[in-house]
């Protein structure tokens, strides 16, 4: 497994993650859905998997001595990482924002403030993205635009439920709103929660597109 | 021992069909797989690798492919065609992820191959000519020490002298090192200049599997004047010429008066095979 990723990273990591991880630096907007940002880092996950197809990526690693189901198993992991590595620059960069602008405009017109359950509820939307993206896209991997367009489509309704929820209840609007250092245990509540509904979305999106890839004929 | 054997391997598709196809390829033979666009053959190689969801047996060296496939595969060397693979990556960058793959990987091995292919690892893979590719293809086979070669058209898209040295490459592969290989073609000068055996495919089927000369020896092309007469005959694959109609007999076959016959080319033996196949479908779906 090992090798595969060293593989993926090596030959199929498109340069757009790269430029999308800034993409976290949104948060110093002063109002926007920073929910949005998500789907940037979704949208290199994309980028990446349209570039392995170009490139015949799938015939060649199915070639190689390796089991056919972990060839998806490798890019959802890749992919898992770069999710994770966007939840953790988003915020440790709202983190930043709070200490630079302490007395700053935390309450995000727009949407939710940029804290922990911000974070929380991106790893909902990605855990979603990868639920619809991977195993639609390991069904048929020629096609790798329709999975995008549901999964993305999917991540802009989340990204519209969590700006409802923020204006019209009061957990969103002032529990999880504003700064982390108040209500701060319910924060890290909807952080984990959020990180739990991720990984457990996650785990079954590998499942289903191993289960699919390995029907699929190259 | 057989290097490759494979047994009734199915593979459906709405308008194709691998039909239950089976052969074996002795160690250190080149079996040249012919057979004409749509025959199956790309379909078949990759039902050997396990590329597709096929139905059958697949056994490497006597063990059964797919209980073991990813230590078998060790031991396999497929070239599909040139490399078209990464074309803005160097091949610096591919090798050293594709040795990783290999227990076996030998590196002084592919260097050699480097020199041998006139290949320079700087270049990336859109800079390479079509030869290039299939030698660095084979390049990267060789360097892990793969026993047997699935090669998929590799000489389609080579000029005449390319070919040749791909040619020469495989006989020297076979007879010095004792590699297996198996390669798929629609060109038949190479496989006569290559093959012990040929596995001709024809819509899905395998109606000839046998070594070369015994299969050139096996066919005579008979010309006959009306298609009554080659009918009578009971001629295969029967085909109207400029001077008449010609069909295929086998050897021992009494000849019919006013008939003349010349050895069979593996061409003719594929022209008239695939229309005795065409014939028969058309006979099944009537029926």
């Amino acid at each position: 497994m090992r090798t595969l990723i060293k593989k993926e990273l090596r030959l199929c990591l498109h340069p757009s993650v790269f430029l999308f991880f800034a993409f976290s630096a949104l948060v110093f907007a002063p109002n926007y859905p920073y929910e949005v940002i998500f789907f940037f880092s979704a949208l290199s996950v994309y980028f990446c998997c349209l570039s392995a197809r170009e490139n015949g990526d799938l015939p060649f690693t199915c070639a190689l001595p390796v089991r056919k189901a972990r060839v998806p198993l490798a890019r959802i992991l890749v992919a898992t990482g770069i999710q994770c590595a966007m939840l953790a620059l988003t915020g440790a960069l709202g983190a930043v924002k709070e200490a630079v602008f302490p007395d700053g405009p935390l309450l995000n017109r727009a949407g939710i403030s940029a804290n922990l359950a911000l974070v929380g509820n991106g790893a909902v939307i990605l855990g979603v993205f990868n639920l619809l993206f991977f195993p639609l896209l390991y069904r048929s991997p020629e096609r790798v635009g329709v999975p995008f367009l549901l999964a993305a489509a999917a991540q802009f309704l989340l990204v519209g439920l969590f700006l409802l929820l923020r204006w019209c209840t009061p957990l969103f609007s002032v529990t999880l709103n504003g700064s982390n250092a108040e209500h701060t245990a319910a924060k890290v509540a909807a952080l984990f929660i959020g990180l739990a509904a991720y990984a457990a979305m996650t785990a079954l999106s590998c499942f289903l597109s191993m289960r699919n890839f390995k029907k699929v004929d190259l | 021992m057989n290097a490759l054997s494979v047994r009734g391997l199915t593979k459906r598709y709405p308008h194709f069909c691998l039909d239950a196809v089976s052969f074996d390829v002795a160690e250190g033979h080149i079996a040249g797989l012919i057979g004409g666009n749509g025959a199956g053959k790309s379909t078949l190689l990759k039902g050997i690798l396990h590329l597709i969801d096929a139905a059958g047996e697949v056994s490497v060296f006597g063990e059964p492919f797919r209980a073991d496939e990813v230590r078998l595969k060790q031991q396999i060397g497929f070239v599909g065609g040139g490399f078209r693979f990464y074309p803005m990556k160097r091949l610096a960058a591919i090798r050293s992820v594709y040795a990783a793959f290999y227990q076996n990987w030998n590196d002084e091995t592919y260097r050699s191959c480097l020199r041998r292919f006139g290949l320079d690892e700087r270049k990336r893979v859109r800079e390479l000519s079509d030869g290039m590719k299939v030698k660095f293809s084979l390049a990267l086979a060789l360097s892990h020490g793969a026993k047997l070669l699935l090669l998929d058209e590799p000489t389609s898209g080579l000029d005449p002298l390319s070919r040749e040295e791909f040619c020469d490459i495989l006989l020297s592969l076979s007879r010095e090192e004792k590699t297996t290989v198996l390669f798929s073609t629609h060109i038949s000068s190479d496989l006569l200049r290559t093959a012990d055996d040929v596995l001709l495919l024809s819509r899905g089927k395998l109606p000839e599997s046998r070594p070369l000369p015994e299969l050139l020896a096996r066919w005579k092309t008979v010309l006959f004047s009306t298609a009554k007469e080659a009918a009578a005959a009971n001629a295969a694959g029967v085909k109207k010429t400029k001077d008449g109609f010609e069909g295929l007999m086998t050897q021992g076959a009494p000849l019919p008066a006013n008939a003349a016959c010349r050895a069979a080319t593996l061409d003719e033996i594929l022209i008239h095979l695939e229309q005795t196949q065409k014939e028969d479908n058309a006979h099944a779906d009537t029926h």
